[in-house]
């Protein structure tokens, strides 16, 4: 276990690094004067502001220098501030995380919750009519793109029903639980179509083989109702599966919020890295990104090591 | 799914007929729609850029004429005789818009396809074979471009490069692509190349060169296809949310994902601009998936029986 645990930790670094050398790169490799690309295009006739950035940055130095020294910073938590809007990129990124985390843990959990009878029920009765109709709607679910089902979620559940708003978030602190999941809820639900079509799927063809082995027909001939073995013999192996895709999805959730917190205008990261984009704010462009895909590498290698702690087999290994 | 059944219920079915018409035979009818969709979806993205080579002589309506300027139709008309499908919000005519809006999605889509059969197949291919050294590079480098969630990585670049043009932002998702198709190639290439006929080739003496090509890589193309169909539909959807945000291929030309930002704006009045692209690009995505799990089904079989 602790060979793999160092195994694994080592990977995790080498991967960062390479990550922070890829993003760093993504701005570097701009073509012409780096000072231009960080100010507004208004302050580019300011030959004074772009030489005192020039010497604040010591854009003069060897890239390999300012990639040690950013690098050095951003394990410090500082990832350098926006010229555009004058806001420290860490700060942003700190404000706007919980919206984002919130709604890819609520997805993820929606996916989870719904996909686990769904797709128990579908292996129980392969073939039969929940069977059917449920591969239909899982292929429509892992079809329809987020964004157009957000969009369709609005008019429905905001124009033509009137129940749900289609902007705005309330902060749990502010407005408590029930309030914060009605603006949460819509967005959620979107984010959730696509991971809940693959649980289910997953699920049921994991079960199709549990539900086939010996030990499932031995408590059937014990006289057990069909409700419990599904539960507890049936699902509970396939469950190690679930964890591990549920884990990844998070991982992945967090990058998918950036349109669905667009549509939904809501106070998120995703909504600051597109805004970053549409200004064209490099530093922000890059700490977002950066971020992003460290919390995306740094979640994956934890589902690694929860599905080793679950599963006794390949722990003793 | 359902129609998994009659294919596992006759696998002899497959080995009576030969070509490839009778593959679309034994089709589910479900399959056979959405090839049927593909199929129109890509007739159409061809016509119309025939449409645009002639100077728009084609039967179909110019998607950038807007009838209320100079007469001829009003913003967000419901579905007529003239304007099947209605028009948009500047009264354009919709169905023309969507037909040319077929080509972004699908000239996209056909790239990262490609590149990622030709180059990430054989690149995984080779490393797979060669195993090694230059695995454990190549191998790390494709990791290091996973380990981006693929959204926020495409949208750094498309934003810091300013990259706008159709061939820029193909090229872009095409290089993006490969990696995944790299894994894939490798994972399947260790399989194949532990079988016998590999050992065979290689203990009579057969150069390693040729394996990789007459014995390795035509053993992968399958499962590379049966990826490559839902890979499809997903980069379809990934360019369908860069231009709903506006930062793939610019308006007036029409993308299925700019057409459903611009009906956004009035969609208090009605949904028919947006509900058009969106069935669009659910449609065609739903019919990729459905061929690639059909496919994918059949690899499998043919696999297990080899």
């Amino acid at each position: 276990m602790g060979k793999i645990l160092a195994a694994r930790l080592a990977r995790l670094v080498a991967t960062l690094f390479a990550v922070s050398l890829l993003t760093f790169l993504l701005v570097e490799q701009l073509p012409g004067d780096p000072v231009t690309a960080l100010l507004p295009p208004e302050a580019l006739h300011d030959l004074e502001t772009m030489e005192r950035i020039r010497t604040e940055l010591r854009l003069d130095d060897p890239a390999l220098v300012r990639y040690g020294r950013w690098v050095t910073d951003a394990l410090q938590g500082d990832l350098g501030k926006s010229y555009i809007t004058d806001q420290r990129v860490a700060d942003a990124i700190r404000d706007r995380i919980p919206v984002t985390m919130e709604l890819a843990l609520l997805a993820t959990v929606i996916a989870a919750v719904l996909a686990i009878p769904i797709g128990a029920f579908s292996a129980y009765r392969e073939g039969g009519r929940f069977d059917r109709v449920m591969s239909v709607f899982t292929t429509a679910s892992l079809s329809i793109p987020a964004f157009v089902a957000a969009i369709f979620f609005i008019w429905l559940f905001t124009l033509k029903f009137n129940w749900l708003p289609s902007t705005g978030w309330n902060r749990i602190t502010d407005k408590g639980l029930l309030a914060n999941l009605k603006t949460a809820i819509l967005p959620a639900s979107a984010l959730a179509l696509a991971p809940l079509a693959i649980n289910a799927r997953l699920i049921r063809a994991d079960m199709i083989g549990t539900l086939k082995e010996d030990y499932i027909l031995s408590a059937r001939a014990k006289g057990l109702r069909s409700r419990y073995i599904l539960m507890r013999h049936a699902l509970r192996p396939s469950s190690l599966t679930a964890i591990t895709i549920f884990g990844l999805q998070f991982g992945a959730l967090i990058g998918g919020t950036v349109v669905i917190e667009t549509i939904f205008a809501l106070p998120g990261l995703g909504t600051r890295l597109i805004s970053g984009i549409y200004q064209r704010d490099v530093t922000m462009i890059q700490g977002i990104t950066l971020f992003v895909a460290t919390v995306y590498v740094v979640v994956n290698l934890l589902v690694d090591l929860l599905y080793l702690l679950l599963d006794p087999r390949i722990r003793r290994q | 799914m359902s129609e998994s059944k009659d294919i596992t219920g006759s696998p002899d079915a497959k080995s009576k007929g030969n070509g490839r018409l009778s593959a679309v035979k034994e089709m589910p009818f479900f399959v056979k729609c959405a090839l049927f969709w593909l199929v129109f979806i890509v007739s159409a993205a061809i016509y119309t850029r025939l449409d645009r080579l002639f100077g728009q002589a084609l039967p179909l309506q110019d998607p950038f004429y807007q009838g209320f300027l100079f007469g001829g139709a009003s913003p967000v008309e419901g579905p007529s005789l003239d304007h099947l499908l209605g028009t948009d919000i500047l009264s354009r005519d919709n169905l023309s818009r969507l037909l040319h809006g077929a080509w972004v999605s699908l000239a996209v889509a056909i790239t990262v396809v490609s590149f990622g059969i030709v180059f990430g197949g054989l690149l995984g291919a080779f490393v797979g074979y060669a195993r090694g050294r230059w695995e454990t590079l190549v191998m790390g480098i494709m990791d290091v471009v996973l380990a981006f969630p693929p959204l926020v990585l495409l949208l750094a670049l498309v934003a810091i490069y300013k990259v706008r043009s159709l061939p820029v932002i193909a090229l872009v998702f095409g290089v993006l692509g490969i990696p995944t198709y790299v894994r894939i190639a490798r994972a399947n290439t260790l399989g194949v190349a532990s079988r016998e006929f590999v050992q065979a080739a290689e203990a009579i003496g057969t150069k390693r060169i040729w394996i990789l090509f007459r014995e390795i890589i035509p053993n992968i193309l399958p499962s590379l296809f049966a990826y490559a169909l839902i890979n499809a539909g997903f980069v379809i959807v990934i360019e369908g949310t860069l231009s709903y945000l506006g930062l793939s291929v610019q308006i007036p030309e029409p993308t299925w994902g700019n057409m459903i930002n611009e009906g956004r704006r009035d969609i208090r009045r009605t949904i028919l601009p947006i509900f058009w692209p969106g069935l669009f690009l659910t449609l065609t995505v739903v019919s990729l998936n459905m061929l690639g799990d059909w496919f994918q089904q059949r690899v499998a079989i043919r696999s297990s029986a080899l």
